[in-house]
């Protein structure tokens, strides 16, 4: 048996005991958000945004009592406030309060799924290039490089045209574009983290490649996956809308804040509402994301500190 | 007595730059026994640290080892696949590095990396080797070690990291611990405490210690043998006590003359080694050391002296010190 070997209290400094509540990185950056009025009302709208994404059926069977393709050809372009339909009806009399729900679905759905396809490629091929380096960091930089070069909205017609888009496909077209600078972010991150003695320390305890970078390179980017996911969330709700709007994401019978405004703007001069609606409701997401991404961002960049 | 735990020898590690090859270990040979400490010495691109990252295998890119062997338990580790080097690392040799503000992961809780090497070698669940971790971390004096497993690096001090990044390197109980200069980056007083830490180390759990350092009083309280590198060659090893009283190479003499010393007289001058130390791309020709030298003669110039015996128990590259000649102030 060892004993233990001599300590001399008076060498331990009083900042140690001092720190025995001490609180970690992700406990202050939380605390910093927190305290973030801004960035907590926009993230409240973005979570209710997803809540009534995922609650779509219910509340409209709650409230509307109809549902988003059911037509009432006697009653098109009720005004808002009209008995039964609240945000009014459209060219067809469908009712545009269950069309704008089941549209939260489509941004809701595709707007966080491409930010999870997303951030999960970027950040595999970001720490597999920057662990690496040498020949393999080469050839996944300069793929990064190419689908960069490409135009995003050629490439979102093309793909739309080769893939029939639906709010899975959507996302992966979506995602298919912005993996890149996510990639880019991290392996730039995993250069600065490699090259820090903690990171041969573990290797010369006998940590293999993968333990090394599932275990320690990974959480020591999360800061700037956590910051641009939720940043890029604004650009994919938006980038999706636009592309509903063209006719090349999200089609009609489904509806999407996107399509919505495209069937409306032949109504814009006497029905200005059915315009008014989905195009508030984006402009409202695409505000709150990028203003909690704005949030977390302060409150997660190590650098802004 | 059994052989030699680690053999090393003639080892060469080179890093191809586009300036040319650097030669940072060039041709060493070293054993070390079980439990005893090793000091090596030297100055500032001496290929101290590069050593003991080639005998672990962790030379960075473009580094190569590029001759000579590295015998342990019967290996050869510069042979073994990456795999098999990893179950040698942190289970039969550890390391620790010089500076322990940077040598723990700022993302984990210290008590899980200390532990860390027992979830690797030893298969041992998180919740295991964290109470391990406790353990060890009382053993190298971390007060109310419980807690303290549960804080994160930056909660520790510079000597409480080190002890922390020692305790690591014992969890496994290895049978050879490298320390890489880990007191230069610690104030005075710590580096005491460190280093008594590391003698009851050695004392208690019998590892065998290989002590890097540029700090020749840290090698006269701490090893019983010494080596002594220059421009990636050792140029003088034997028992600490005959080499510090007697050094056989002119290299060695002039870096002792070159310290303060408490038995020295009172206006006596320091000496420092004129020149400086050589480029290791292009090394002179024969005895890297002779351009500073003192004592050169010609064939210093021509030829490179190999590590011979010199003297009872020292060993000494130097053809002045091999013909018999005694190093003495002229």
């Amino acid at each position: 048996m060892i004993t233990p070997l001599p300590v001399d209290e008076p060498h331990v400094p009083t900042a140690v005991v001092v720190g025995q509540g001490g609180r970690t990185y992700w406990q202050e950056a939380f605390g910093r958000l927190r305290r973030n009025r801004i960035g907590i009302a926009s993230g409240g709208l973005l979570l209710f945004f997803v809540l009534v994404a995922l609650a779509a059926p219910l509340l409209a069977a709650a409230f509307t009592h109809t549902d988003y393709s059911t037509q009432d050809l006697a009653n098109t372009f009720a005004p808002p406030l009209t008995p039964g339909h609240i945000l009014g009806t459209d060219d067809l009399g469908r009712d545009t309060l269950t069309r704008l729900l089941f549209g939260a679905r489509v941004s809701m759905g595709i707007g966080f799924l491409a930010v999870m396809v997303a951030l999960t490629i970027g950040a595999a091929v970001g720490l597999v290039a920057g662990y690496y380096g040498g020949l393999i960091d080469g050839l996944l930089m300069r793929f990064v490089d190419i689908i960069l070069a490409i135009p995003p909205i050629f490439l979102f017609i093309l793909m739309s045209i080769l893939f029939k888009p639906n709010t899975i496909s959507l996302a992966l077209i979506i995602a298919s574009v912005g993996w890149g600078s996510i990639a880019r972010l991290v392996r730039g991150e995993v250069l600065s983290v490699r090259s820090r003695d903690f990171m041969v320390a573990t290797r010369a305890l006998g940590a293999r490649d993968v333990r090394l970078i599932v275990r320690h390179l990974l959480p020591n980017v999360l800061h700037v996956l956590i910051v641009f996911g939720s940043l890029y969330l604004g650009s994919v709700i938006l980038t999706e809308a636009a592309l509903d709007f063209l006719g090349l994401g999200i089609t009609p019978p489904t509806p999407s804040w996107g399509n919505m405004l495209t069937n409306s703007q032949t109504y814009f001069f006497h029905s200005r509402w059915l315009v008014g609606w989905p195009g508030v409701l984006i402009f409202l997401a695409v505000l709150a994301a990028n203003l909690f991404g704005n949030a977390v961002r302060d409150a997660f960049d190590p650098r802004l500190r | 007595m059994p052989g030699p735990l680690l053999e090393v020898h003639d080892l060469k590690t080179q890093f191809s730059t586009p300036e040319g090859v650097v030669k940072a270990v060039d041709g060493v040979s070293f054993e070390l026994n079980a439990g005893e400490t090793l000091g090596i010495v030297g100055e500032s691109g001496s290929g101290k640290s590069v050593t003991a990252l080639s005998l672990m295998r962790l030379i960075p890119p473009p580094g190569r080892i590029v001759g000579g062997r590295v015998l342990y338990d019967g290996r050869d580790l510069t042979k073994l696949s990456e795999s098999e080097m990893q179950g040698i690392r942190g289970e039969s040799i550890a390391m620790i590095f010089q500076d322990p503000m940077t040598s723990l992961n700022p993302v984990f809780k210290v008590g899980w990396q200390v532990g860390e090497p027992l979830m690797l070698h030893r298969a041992e669940s998180k919740a295991k080797a964290f109470s391990s971790a406790i353990s060890v971390l009382a053993k190298v004096g971390i007060p109310s070690p419980a807690d303290r497993a549960r804080d994160y690096p930056h909660h520790f001090s510079g000597g409480m990291r080190q002890r922390a990044m020692i305790a690591m390197g014992l969890t496994t109980t290895p049978k050879v611990l490298i320390a890489d200069e880990p007191t230069t980056a610690l104030d005075v007083t710590i580096q005491a405490q460190i280093l008594e830490l590391l003698r009851n180390v050695n004392r208690e759990f019998g590892t065998a210690t290989i002590l890097i350092t540029h700090n020749l009083g840290v090698v006269a309280g701490m090893c019983e043998r010494v080596m002594v590198m220059y421009a990636g060659r050792v140029v003088e090893s034997g028992p600490t006590v005959d080499v510090f009283a007697h050094p056989k190479h002119p290299y060695t003499w002039s870096l002792l003359r070159s310290i303060p010393r408490l038995d020295a007289e009172r206006h006596e001058a320091l000496r420092p080694i004129e020149g400086l130390p050589p480029d290791l791309i292009d090394l002179p020709s024969g005895c890297a050391f002779h351009p500073r030298c003192t004592f050169a003669i010609d064939r210093c110039k021509r030829d490179t002296p190999a590590l011979n015996r010199v003297g009872d128990t020292q060993l000494a590259a130097c053809w002045v010190t091999q013909a018999g000649t005694e190093l003495r102030d002229a």
